[in-house]
């Protein structure tokens, strides 16, 4: 599936590019800034809930922890007017979908992010808002 | 008419004349009224006409102190990772001037009889336009989010003059403004794909003078304008006026 042509996906980094380094010129829903944007945590988990709403769609993922505990992460994305100019649709994400999301993580410690790029269990990936980015240099692993 | 175009035309080459200089070629504008369609904020990128700098703000004392005081604060919560609260945080619509680029949402803009209409894709915010007829008294407007608008066409540029503005409505770069504001736009296209709205805000009271910046939009032909109900905001208030996202549980 081809997510976003290379013209819109330049406007889309663009556009989201400008909103990240220029919050003071720009108007969104609301600030980044609660988002680590400095850090990538990957999660691997099942969806439980997926919320195509606006303003912002949510996936709800339970992510085994090494003791095999669940502990919940609840992942933020563009609204859905964003996503679907990327490629997205509506019908791309389930409940029981094993994903695996990498996202820039809340900077109060919840277990919550912001995606940068997930993993879907057919193994393609989907962007937040623009084409899917390249590995960030270090996700992490959550805790 | 045919000198109108053409005038309209030159003006459009000249603007984007960054795009020839990369080799490509606007295309020509058939009908410079025609502003029926979809379009995309443009904050530079490919394409993107020379930037047009804004005129500086300077306000009146003590709405002056206030402002730097509030953007002061603002900047140190964003610093902290705890952004303060906006009336977009809390899906309230953005109103005049602010709904007119937010993020990268589309605006469409509708051509009828008598009137133009913009419709916004954030929030669904309508503004109207009533051409040619009289602007009513300052203190005649019930103050709104979107105000009174009048239209007329000066040549091939539509010059929409705005009153009305409720002080609750949060302005251009988080100005304050009081019931004396007057806007004033003037919306054309440069070339077939790209739009210009020159926006001028005028508050005696509040400004020492009128502000004026330039929003850039690029057409998105054959775009579907796409619902957005802000039913389902997960960013809550906290006590100390922080934005916050909802987390659950399961």
């Amino acid at each position: 599936m081809q997510l976003a042509s290379r013209s819109q996906s330049v406007r889309l980094l663009f556009a989201l590019a400008a909103v990240a380094v220029s919050s003071r010129l720009l108007v969104g829903h609301h600030s980044f800034a609660m988002f680590d944007s400095s850090s990538k945590t990957s999660i691997t988990g099942t969806v439980t809930r997926f919320e195509w709403t606006n303003p912002h769609v949510f996936i709800e993922v339970d992510v085994p922890g090494s003791g095999g505990e669940l502990k919940h992460w609840s992942v933020e994305l563009g609204s859905p007017s964003i996503l679907l100019r990327s490629g997205w649709k509506f019908t791309d994400v389930k409940p029981g979908d094993k994903v695996t999301a990498i996202v820039n993580p809340l900077r109060d410690g919840r277990p919550g992010g912001m995606l940068y790029r997930l993993t879907l269990p057919d193994g393609s990936m989907r962007g937040n808002g623009t084409a899917p980015p390249a590995d960030p240099p270090a996700a992490r692993s959550a805790p | 008419m045919r000198t109108r175009h053409a005038i309209a035309t030159a003006v459009g080459l000249a603007l984007v004349s960054g795009a020839i200089a990369r080799g490509q070629s606007p295309p020509a504008v058939s009908d410079p009224r025609n502003l029926t369609g979809a379009w995309e904020p443009m904050r530079g990128g490919p394409g993107a006409p020379p930037p047009t700098p804004p005129s500086p703000i300077v306000l009146k004392a003590p709405y002056a102190a206030e402002w730097q005081a509030r953007r002061a604060a603002q900047d140190e919560a964003t610093k902290k990772g705890e952004p303060l609260a906006t009336a977009g945080s809390e899906c309230f619509p953005y109103g005049m001037p602010t709904m007119m680029a937010v993020a990268n949402y589309p605006i469409e803009i509708l051509q009828t009889s008598g009137q133009v209409t913009l419709v916004t894709e954030v929030h669904s915010e309508v503004r109207r336009v009533f051409l040619d007829r009289p602007q009513v008294k300052l203190e005649e407007v019930p103050p709104g989010y979107y105000g009174r608008s009048i239209g007329r066409w000066e040549g091939d540029t539509l010059v929409v003059d705005t009153v009305g503005i409720d002080q609750k409505v949060a302005g251009y770069q988080s100005l304050p403004h009081s019931p004396q504001l007057r806007l004033t736009e003037r919306i054309r296209l440069v070339s077939a794909d790209i739009l210009q709205d020159q926006i001028t805000l005028d508050d005696p009271v509040v400004l020492e003078k009128p502000v004026t910046y330039t929003l850039t939009y690029r057409r998105l032909p054959k775009y579907e304008m796409v619902e957005f109900i802000c039913d389902n905001n997960r960013e809550y208030t906290d006590d100390k006026g922080a934005v916050r996202m909802k987390v659950l549980d399961k």
